[in-house]
């Protein structure tokens, strides 16, 4: 019966691993922010990140500013962050990331979002 | 009786499920890099310290952004997939930088320090380099063309100028974040590009870009290489 236990606990073990190996790592919100979403919306969301050149055709949204992000529902800014802006109409510079975020972390990103502009 | 049978069960789920798992990752395992050349190139490579940089060894198995932050220059392990072996020879010569901002990261900008080498040195790290490949570029699916739905996808669907520099009429304008896209065409192969954005697991799993794969066709993605490849 040992040896059983010992198979199921080894079998357990590899196929987790197995499964690891295949998906995406989950990051939190935050790290997310700062990795993507910095690059247009700035470090701190002011929209103020280094993509924002005076060339672009439109200014990144200001995350910050409470006033506008509350007049979005949650999902608003899910709906934009899943499917980008050309799908929402909205500008076409804010990229889809639905392959690139999973559900779970858009909607942590909501969240922060919430926490950004304090609305 | 019952717990010997049981035992005995397992025992053989065990074993089929660990012969199927092994043969399954040796199948599929991603990447793969050729080594065709070992001669000067890679021993002047060695010599200049080109790989406390780059990486040569491939595939990439970065899970997290700690991983990708850890690199300090771009993967060279499919070099020969991704660039034009002329445009790499002369670069060596003279590097100019590719990226306005530094290597993995947003807020430092490129210090444009990249080591020159001499004519003979580049030439033969230049044929080192293109003898490294990746099995996952399929050469001659994409010839570069000013393709209309790359173009439309490029300036209209999807704002690919909000990350990267690229020629716009007269005058360069864009993002900063990716590397620069002007004259890509004589830098990048098309194979590449399409391999990056329709694979881009395969190739560099973890990087700022969002992932493009499952988000346009198949037929916009190779329309998107095609275009970009025209630059």
């Amino acid at each position: 019966m040992r040896r059983v236990i010992v198979l199921s606990l080894l079998l357990g073990v590899l196929t987790t691993w197995f499964v690891l190996q295949g998906q995406t790592f989950g990051a939190s919100a935050v790290d997310n922010y700062k990795w993507y979403c910095s690059q247009c919306h700035g470090t701190n969301g002011k929209g103020d990140g280094p993509n924002a050149t005076k060339d672009q055709p439109v200014s990144p949204r200001d995350h910050t500013d409470t006033k506008s992000m509350g007049k979005l529902t949650d999902a608003d800014i899910e709906n934009v962050v899943r499917d980008g802006g050309k799908a929402t109409g909205k500008s076409s510079m804010m990229p889809p990331f639905k392959k690139t975020l999973t559900d779970s972390e858009i909607k942590d990103l909501v969240k922060y979002l919430r926490q950004l502009c304090k609305c | 009786m019952r717990g010997g049978f049981i035992e005995m069960e397992l025992t053989k789920i065990f074993y089929i499920w660990t012969f199927l798992f092994l043969s399954g990752m040796m199948i599929g395992t991603p990447g793969g890099t050729a080594y065709a050349d070992v001669g000067g190139g890679q021993k002047m490579y060695e010599a200049k310290g080109c790989g406390s940089c780059h990486m040569t060894k491939g595939p990439n198995t970065d899970k997290s952004f700690e991983d990708k932050l850890s690199h300090k220059g771009p993967d060279l392990w499919f070099a020969g997939s991704k660039f034009k072996k002329e445009w790499l020879a002369k670069w060596l010569q003279a590097p100019k930088p590719i990226r306005t901002m530094a290597y993995n990261s947003i807020e430092k900008k490129n210090a444009g320090d990249h080591p020159k080498l001499s004519g003979k040195e580049a030439d033969d790290v230049t044929d080192y380099l293109m003898t490294l490949t990746s099995k996952d570029v399929v050469t001659g699916t994409i010839k570069a063309k000013n393709d209309l739905m790359g173009k439309m996808v490029f300036e209209k669907k999807q704002g690919c100028y909000g990350c990267h520099l690229s020629k716009r009429g007269a005058k360069v304008a864009g993002g900063v974040t990716g590397p620069s896209l002007v004259d890509a065409g004589q830098r990048l192969q098309g194979d590449w590009i399409y391999t990056y954005l329709s694979k881009p697991q395969a190739v560099i799993p973890v990087k700022r870009m969002p992932t493009y794969s499952g988000v346009l066709t198949d037929a916009e993605l190779k329309g998107l290489a095609a275009y970009v490849a025209s630059f």
